[in-house]
């Protein structure tokens, strides 16, 4: 799948993986899939569950597009709030900026299609990061033997991403 | 290199590889901890800073305030918020402080931590980044301070291992030492046994040296006991068991020839008058039961005085050297009082004639003799227990007191109006081996030298032969270092008595180091004897300098030295009276045979002395002498 989307164009490239997350994982909380009440799962281990919340389809998208080609700076994880019911919930979306400073396309998994930022009204941001300052910090090439991979939730996942071959 | 050099360099080595070995590593570690901690801070500040900057609208005001805030209250190198565009929006830094570490050590453990970096955004507005840098000279300044802490600690540790080490070594090396010094003490005949090593690997070692010192011991005093049989043999009469005249005229001749002993000394000689009648009117066991009876009268003396002399001549004949002026006529008076009482009960008829002379001891045996049979013969003429008396012709009494001879002796000394003769001793090749020097004093500026015999005794009585002895050593030393030679001196046992008297031979022997290897100091055989350990003392002090330990006059009463093999000698000089004879006397040659194979035991070199017979010498080498001196190899050196 991501080789056939390295060849496809942007917007493209962004549909057919949001897509194919959106559809290969079920929704569900972490505490029911990993036992445990956070937990940021690599794309493989969502993948193989077939199930995650929302930040795992983030994050099973963020390293998917990367490894499609899709320049790193450009994507951002997006903490959100999200209304969802009339309640707001807490929820991470993975957004795409075009150009620095554009409008950023949003991919997530409560809205299956691909939209602007502008039409999910729904969406508050609060803070987005991407792996920019952590691959400088974490250094390129050691993930595994580096002693700070494991210390938070989202070196963890990083180490565990390019473990996996990202 | 010696073993504990070995060791304590082995163990330096190691306690010096661990200590920089620790520092190393430790130093390592909190550079390596400390870095880590570094670049956390960096990444979660930037990642704090870019949360906080994330929540101000997009306000650029408020957030270079945000970043001054940040920057100011902390430890930073620089703060740089990076547009999406790659411009700077907004940047503080200071220059990177100094650390307190030195320049060598901030090079040698570099600390590069990359910058904690995080985005920042509005709404789903990226504005860009943070780049958050930590200073990081406190990382230098711990790392110095820890790697100075421990090794500190390290060197503290270190220095106690190499103390605990030393001691342990030091404990060890005592009975290495025990065990060396034992071994150098058998190489130099110096038989001691040591405490057995409590080390397990060293007990064998010193369990075998002693056995092998108490195997020495018990062969000496086998050889001992064996001479002892010998010397019955070849040197007393069988009946009365005093000396035969073969024997007595070598004792005596050597008493007179002696440095040492009285300058006058008296001689009784005690005839059974009528031996043949007697024998054919009481029967002959009578007879020998009246000669046991006189002999056991005259033994009293030599039991009783040393270095006195009892003999029997031929069958009626007996002789009593008494080594003391004025006590001859008194002691043959005491001894004819003494047989008038005891001799009677064998039956009448015996009659006795006792001859008294005191004389000079520097005259010869001849005149010696010759004036004591003309008493005995006036004795002869009258009927009874007869003393007959002479006094001394000469007159050798010295009319000076005491004052003066000290004076003389000293003057002697300090004026330089002394020499040393120098006498041969041979080797088997007829080669010198080392030359006898006796010390002659010019008592008076006018006088002629005088020998040994004559000062002597004046400088034992006013306690001046360590002077003298130092003196002859000197002058032997002086000698040497002209001529190369081996010279030999004499050495009173009364210098040995004087407390400063070896450190004085020692500095002596120091200061001429060369010489000193060719310096022999010759005791008389009393000194061994009498003063064991003051003789041990003297080759503990001097024989590792080089000079040889000697043993002069040395007769029968050497084997019976109690632990000879301890006393640490190099040679024994045997006394004319047990070499002299020995040519015609296959007992005689026996006993020095004994004695040669008993001193070589203890690596002693053995030499004869008062040689004048060539026939004795050609005995004395067949009985494996290494050495002869005397008038013999006087005669033999100049003749070649």
């Amino acid at each position: 799948m991501i080789e056939r989307t390295a060849t496809l164009g942007e917007a493209q490239r962004l549909t057919v993986i949001n897509s194919f997350f959106n559809q290969h994982i079920a929704f569900r909380e972490d505490l029911e899939v990993w036992g445990q009440a956070d937990y940021w799962a690599s794309p493989l281990e969502s993948l193989g569950k077939g199930r995650g919340d929302c930040e795992d389809y983030a994050i099973a998208k963020y390293f998917s597009l990367i490894a499609a080609g899709a320049p790193a700076e450009r994507l951002r994880l997006v903490y959100v709030r999200a209304r969802l019911g009339g309640q707001s919930v807490a929820h991470m979306v993975l957004a795409y900026y075009a150009l620095p400073e554009a409008e950023p396309l949003i991919l997530d998994n409560l809205v299956p299609e691909v939209r602007p930022a502008s039409q999910r009204p729904d969406l508050q941001p609060v803070f987005s990061f991407n792996a920019d300052g952590l691959w400088r910090g974490v250094g390129a090439a050691s993930a595994g033997g580096d002693p700070l991979a494991r210390l938070s939730q989202w070196r963890d996942v990083i180490a565990k991403a390019r473990a996996e071959g990202f | 290199m010696s073993l504990m050099r070995q060791v304590w360099l082995l163990v330096l080595g190691a306690v010096l590889a661990s200590l920089l070995g620790s520092v190393a590593v430790s130093a390592h570690s909190v550079r390596q901890l400390l870095q880590t901690q570094l670049q956390l801070k960096n990444s979660d500040n930037a990642q704090a800073l870019a949360l906080a900057l994330s929540q101000q609208h997009g306000d650029r005001a408020l957030m270079s305030l945000l970043i001054s805030a940040q920057f100011d209250t902390g430890a930073y190198q620089s703060v740089i918020w990076r547009q999406a565009d790659g411009h700077v929006a907004f940047e503080r830094h200071v220059d990177p402080k100094v650390s307190v570490a030195p320049t060598w050590f901030v090079a040698l453990l570099p600390v590069q931590v990359p910058a904690g970096a995080a985005q920042v955004s509005d709404g789903w507005t990226a504005l860009g980044s943070v780049e958050v840098r930590s200073q990081a000279s406190y990382v230098h300044d711990e790392l110095w301070h820890s790697t100075l802490r421990s090794t500190a600690l390290l060197a503290g540790i270190g220095m106690a291992a190499g103390m605990l080490a030393l001691a342990v070594l030091r404990r060890l090396r005592r009975p290495v030492d025990d065990a060396v010094a034992q071994a150098h003490a058998v190489v130099e005949g110096h038989f001691e046994t040591v405490q057995e090593s409590s080390v397990p690997e060293l007990r064998p070692l010193t369990v075998a040296m002693n056995a092998m010192v108490l195997r020495v011991k018990s062969m000496f005093e086998a050889q001992a006991e064996q001479l002892h049989v010998l010397r019955v043999q070849a040197h007393f009469d069988v009946l009365t068991g005093l000396s035969d005249r073969k024997h007595f005229l070598a004792e005596l001749s050597s008493a007179l020839a002696r440095d040492e002993g009285p300058l006058s000394a008296g001689l009784v000689l005690v005839r059974l008058r009528d031996l043949a009648g007697l024998n054919q009117r009481m029967g002959r066991p009578t007879v020998d039961q009246i000669l046991v009876a006189m002999s056991h009268a005259l033994k009293a003396y030599p039991e009783r005085v040393p270095h006195c002399l009892a003999g029997r001549l031929n069958g009626a004949d007996f002789a009593l050297w008494l080594p003391a002026a004025q006590v001859a006529e008194e002691t043959a008076h005491a001894l004819a009082e003494a047989l008038r009482v005891s001799l009677p009960a064998f039956g009448g008829g015996i009659q006795v004639a006792l001859g008294a002379v005191e004389m000079a001891r520097a005259q010869p045996l001849s005149v010696w003799f010759g004036a004591a049979d003309a008493a005995l013969a006036r004795a002869e003429a009258q009927t009874g227990y007869v003393v007959e008396a002479v006094a001394s012709p000469d007159g050798v009494s010295m009319p000076q007191g005491e004052r003066v001879w000290r004076a003389q002796i000293l003057d002697a000394i300090q004026q330089g109006r002394n020499r040393l003769l120098e006498f041969p001793v041979l080797g088997r090749q007829g080669q010198v081996l080392h030359w006898e020097c006796p010390l002659q004093l010019q008592l008076d500026a006018q006088a002629e030298f005088a020998p040994a015999t004559r000062w002597l005794p004046l400088a034992l009585r006013s306690r001046l032969t360590a002077e003298v002895d130092a003196q002859a050593v000197a002058l032997a030393l002086e000698a040497s270092e002209g001529d190369a030679r081996m010279r030999c001196v004499n050495i009173a046992s009364a210098s040995l008595l004087d407390g400063g008297f070896v450190a004085r031979l020692r500095e002596l022997a120091l200061r001429a180091p060369q010489a000193a290897r060719r310096l022999g100091l010759e005791l008389p055989e009393s000194a061994a004897s009498a003063h064991f350990e003051l003789v041990q003392e003297l080759g503990r002090q001097l024989r590792p300098l080089g000079v040889q330990l000697g043993i002069e006059h040395a007769g029968p009463g050497l084997a019976q030295i109690e632990r000879l093999y301890q006393l640490g000698l190099d040679y024994v000089k045997l006394d004319a009276a047990v070499a002299v004879g020995v040519a015609g006397d296959a007992s005689r040659a026996a006993f020095v045979r004994g004695m040669v194979i008993m001193l070589r035991s203890l690596a002693l070199r053995v030499y004869a002395e008062g040689i004048s017979e060539a026939s004795d010498a050609q005995a004395l080498w067949a009985c494996e002498l290494d050495g002869i001196t005397g008038p013999w190899a006087t005669g033999a050196l100049i003749a070649k």
